[in-house]
């Protein structure tokens, strides 16, 4: 009467089912006399599925982790800008408090100069003005242009929900990789307890058989 | 697998309780986090040693000539001081979160050893929990 599906009904955190715990083996497989192979193969077809949902969230992780980095950066260089411009706004309001830069050559009122990627390994030389405004790439063929500020805003949000996001999958991973050791551990327990009971089993026969020959010849 | 020789094998069979299971569990969710920990932490590590050698060459730098300081994935042209500057935040930033993370992975280790002292007190030989 072994269920095709070991797993229960419970579902974890997101519907990763749960593995349920074997109490004691024997019980589990429905006395002495139970045969392994529809546990056995139950257990292991559970295995596997656990398996794949494993590599399926492992994956989904790691472009997210991709992902992250990339936000940082573009973040950065909006904070560069924004912090550049602030800078210049204030110089222009008191120029005789110069102390907070005084020992350097106000860059801020040079245009800024960069170095950025063509190609791979090809580099261009590019004068960015002045500017409160960014365009940002959103993905899908969309890029929209935002005030710093808001610009700054949205990367900052975007970040927080990626590294949530990924929080949450190294959550549902974990919970996973849980339930998966479970029933390895179920499979090795099933299988021992059957070890066991061949070898009992056989021991059992040889002593039937020596005492009926010993009768005989006896 | 690894096959045990039949006397070496517990003849109690001492049986895995639901407290022993969580324990196992335990000891799982902690070797993949300690992995994906140990990641970050050589990966924080390299990123260190690339600063501090951009710290070096800074020193020896002109005084006169800008420093290409890489921001994202452009090149910004800025004096010596202001670059030097950014490196210094750009070093303690990271210096936090390098410290952080190994609290973390030495935390993790601790409560692995922990673990791993009473599941081999009850299983011994049966059970295997190193690489």
């Amino acid at each position: 009467m072994a269920s095709s599906s070991v797993l229960s009904e419970e579902r974890g955190a997101r519907g990763i089912p749960k593995a349920p715990f074997i109490e004691d083996v024997e019980k589990y497989l429905g006395g002495a006399d139970a045969e392994i192979e529809g546990p056995l193969k139950a257990i292991q077809d559970a295995i596997s599925k656990y398996r794949y949902m494993d590599s399926n969230l492992n994956q989904r992780r790691l472009s997210l982790e991709e992902k992250i980095p990339d936000i940082q950066k573009t973040l950065s260089m909006v904070e560069y800008l924004q912090e550049r411009r602030e800078g210049k706004t204030s110089q222009s309001e008191d120029d005789l408090e110069d102390d907070l830069e005084d020992e350097e050559p106000t860059s801020s009122s040079k245009p800024l100069k960069t170095t950025f990627e063509l190609n791979d390994t090809l580099f261009a030389e590019a004068e960015l003005e002045d500017t409160d405004t960014v365009y940002l790439w959103l993905g899908a063929n969309v890029m929209l242009s935002y005030k710093l500020p808001a610009a700054i805003q949205l990367l900052r949000s975007k970040l927080e929900a990626a590294e949530t996001n990924v929080a949450s999958l190294t959550e549902d991973l974990e919970f996973l990789r849980e339930q998966l050791t479970m029933m390895e551990v179920n499979m090795a327990r099933v299988y021992n307890w059957d070890v066991r009971r061949r070898r009992e089993r056989r021991i059992a026969e040889e002593k039937g058989g020596k005492s009926t020959s010993e009768k005989e010849g006896g | 697998m690894r096959m045990i020789e039949q006397d070496q094998e517990n003849d109690d069979s001492t049986e895995v309780t639901w407290e022993d299971q969580q324990k196992i569990n335990s000891f799982s969710k902690l070797n993949t986090r300690m992995k994906g920990f140990e990641a970050k932490v050589d990966a924080g590590k390299q990123e260190k040693e690339a600063l501090d050698d951009l710290s070096t060459e800074l020193e020896l730098a002109d005084e006169d000539e800008p420093v290409l300081y890489k921001i994202g994935e452009t090149y910004v042209h800025m004096s010596l001081p202001r670059a030097l500057k950014r490196l210094e935040k750009d070093q303690t930033d990271l210096d936090v979160r390098l410290t952080k993370l190994s609290e973390s992975a030495q935390q993790c280790e601790a409560d692995m050893k922990q673990l791993k002292v009473a599941l081999y007190a009850k299983f011994g030989s049966a059970i295997n929990l190193d690489e």
